[in-house]
């Protein structure tokens, strides 16, 4: 099994494509009908003076039924999920909601998954977690690994083809 | 009465940020608490949440079945697995369809996730502050690290959202400073304090990861401290290992000593070093160590 069968649309396109809609709206309606622009997400946004997101306009384009510019767009791809949105709307509109929603939705519909998370994806698949055992220097430039620092051998599924199994149910439930 | 854990470690600190894992079951050991390995647990899933939440919700409701089918409360010392497994039972907790759903792919592995589950799920911050209690670690120092100056760094996922439950304060968090207080150190406290570590931007923008940590870093730099402690494997990674990488991003001129928080406690409770993963940290550790008598 791999990451292109877990995002690829091994279910019939017409099925998700309705999903992906329906999610969609349900999101457009939690900005329209709550955010006032009043920009407190915005203002404490960590990547916002560093990489110019603005939670307030994601919830206005979003209210305006703007999908494709919001789910083709770089920018959705720059939040932190430091949840200061979250925390601070007055609305509980949680911007770093919309835009989990708004990846899984690009990701869903084919979009190609950015930089590294493939690799750590492909590793959950394979392994249970998101890279396997490393090796690391000490400061006396020793390379070691578990077992060289007494610790217990690594936790992870026991059952991989029945874990493997599962997430791939849980991945084609999509939406 | 003893008290028995569940470890759940997760990824990172099992697979590279073994720091951490020592200095947990040191500090655990030495307040007579069994951290139990159920060699079943997966990933939290929350490194994935922007691919796909549902696959996210999955693993980490698998992984709070494992500990309840054990009878154990869980012992989640990584914020972001700690975000992770918490916002699974909050969210399954109001959700019966999506319980019923999840539940139902959990029976192909022999596991289910029960209608608010008995097992707690602990911080490192819980499991000191609340578990042990500021008394009894007070009681315990044997090197008191008087006369060190110890800035904290929370870590975003520690803290928020608060409507699932957080260890702390969403906004004003006050509970590493009084663990460091205990230990005889001084807390410095400075605006950004809560301020990210950056490393959710690893998989994407790397160098704006980077940035991140250094601002922060710099920041420190520019005030009086000694060493920087975090609770997070995520943030320990960006600091630490990431701090001459970072350094050079933002053309800095830190060079400012990071700990885990157990690694500070252990060292005023007088642990070996070596028991505590000094060796593994590299940021110059040597400065701090040296200062504790």
């Amino acid at each position: 099994m791999t990451v292109t069968d877990l995002t690829s649309m091994a279910s019939p396109q017409i099925t998700l494509k309705r999903e992906l809609d329906e999610r969609l709206l349900r999101i457009k309606v939690e900005a329209l009908e709550y955010c006032y622009q009043c920009g407190k997400c915005t203002s404490g946004c960590e990547a916002h003076r560093l990489l110019e997101l603005e939670p307030h306009r994601v919830a206005l384009l979003l209210s305006r039924g703007l999908f494709d510019e919001l789910i083709n767009s770089d920018i959705i791809w720059t939040c932190m999920s430091c949840f200061k949105c979250r925390e601070r709307c007055p609305q509980m509109v949680a911007p770093v909601e919309l835009l989990y929603a708004l990846k899984n939705i690009a990701v869903a519909k084919g979009k190609q998954i950015p930089g590294r998370y493939t690799p750590m994806l492909q590793s959950i698949i394979s392994t249970g977690l998101i890279q396997g055992e490393q090796q690391v220097l000490t400061r006396k430039q020793q390379t070691v690994k578990r077992e060289d620092l007494g610790l217990p051998s690594l936790q992870k599924p026991r059952d991989i083809s029945r874990f493997q199994s599962a997430i791939m149910q849980i991945a084609t439930d999509k939406i | 009465m003893s008290k028995r854990y569940a470890l759940y470690p997760g990824c990172l600190a099992s697979t590279e940020q073994y720091a951490y894992e020592l200095s947990v079951r040191e500090v655990s050991s030495f307040f007579n608490i069994e951290l139990v390995n159920l060699d079943d647990f997966s990933c939290c899933g929350e490194p994935i949440k922007s691919i796909n939440q549902l696959l996210t919700l999955y693993l980490s409701a698998r992984n709070i079945s494992i500990a309840e089918k054990s009878n154990l409360d869980v012992y989640a010392p990584c914020a972001m697995c700690h975000l992770a497994l918490s916002e699974a039972a909050f969210i399954l907790d109001s959700d019966n369809d999506l319980r019923c759903r999840v539940n139902k792919v959990l029976s192909s592995e022999g596991l289910e996730y029960h209608y608010k589950h008995k097992s707690r799920i602990l911080h490192t911050v819980d499991v000191l502050y609340d578990d042990i209690g500021l008394e009894k670690l007070k009681n315990s120092v044997r090197k008191p690290l008087t006369g060190l100056k110890v800035a904290a760094h929370y870590g975003c996922h520690l803290i928020r959202p608060s409507e699932i439950g957080r260890p702390d304060n969403p906004e004003n968090p006050s509970k590493i400073e009084s663990i460091i207080q205990v230990t005889g150190a001084e807390p410095v406290y400075y605006p950004e304090r809560l301020d990210c570590c950056g490393a959710p931007l690893l998989p994407t923008r790397q160098e704006s990861a980077l940035t991140k940590t250094g601002e922060k870093l710099q920041a420190l730099h520019e005030g009086a401290v000694d060493v920087l402690v975090d609770v997070c494997p995520w943030c320990h990674k960006m600091f630490d290992e990431q701090q001459v990488k970072a350094k050079e991003t933002v053309a800095g001129g830190f060079n400012i000593p990071v700990l885990y928080l157990t690694q500070l406690v252990g060292l005023a409770l007088g642990l070996k070093h070596d028991r505590l993963g000094l060796d593994l940290n590299q940021s110059p550790v040597e400065k701090v160590i040296s200062k504790v008598k």
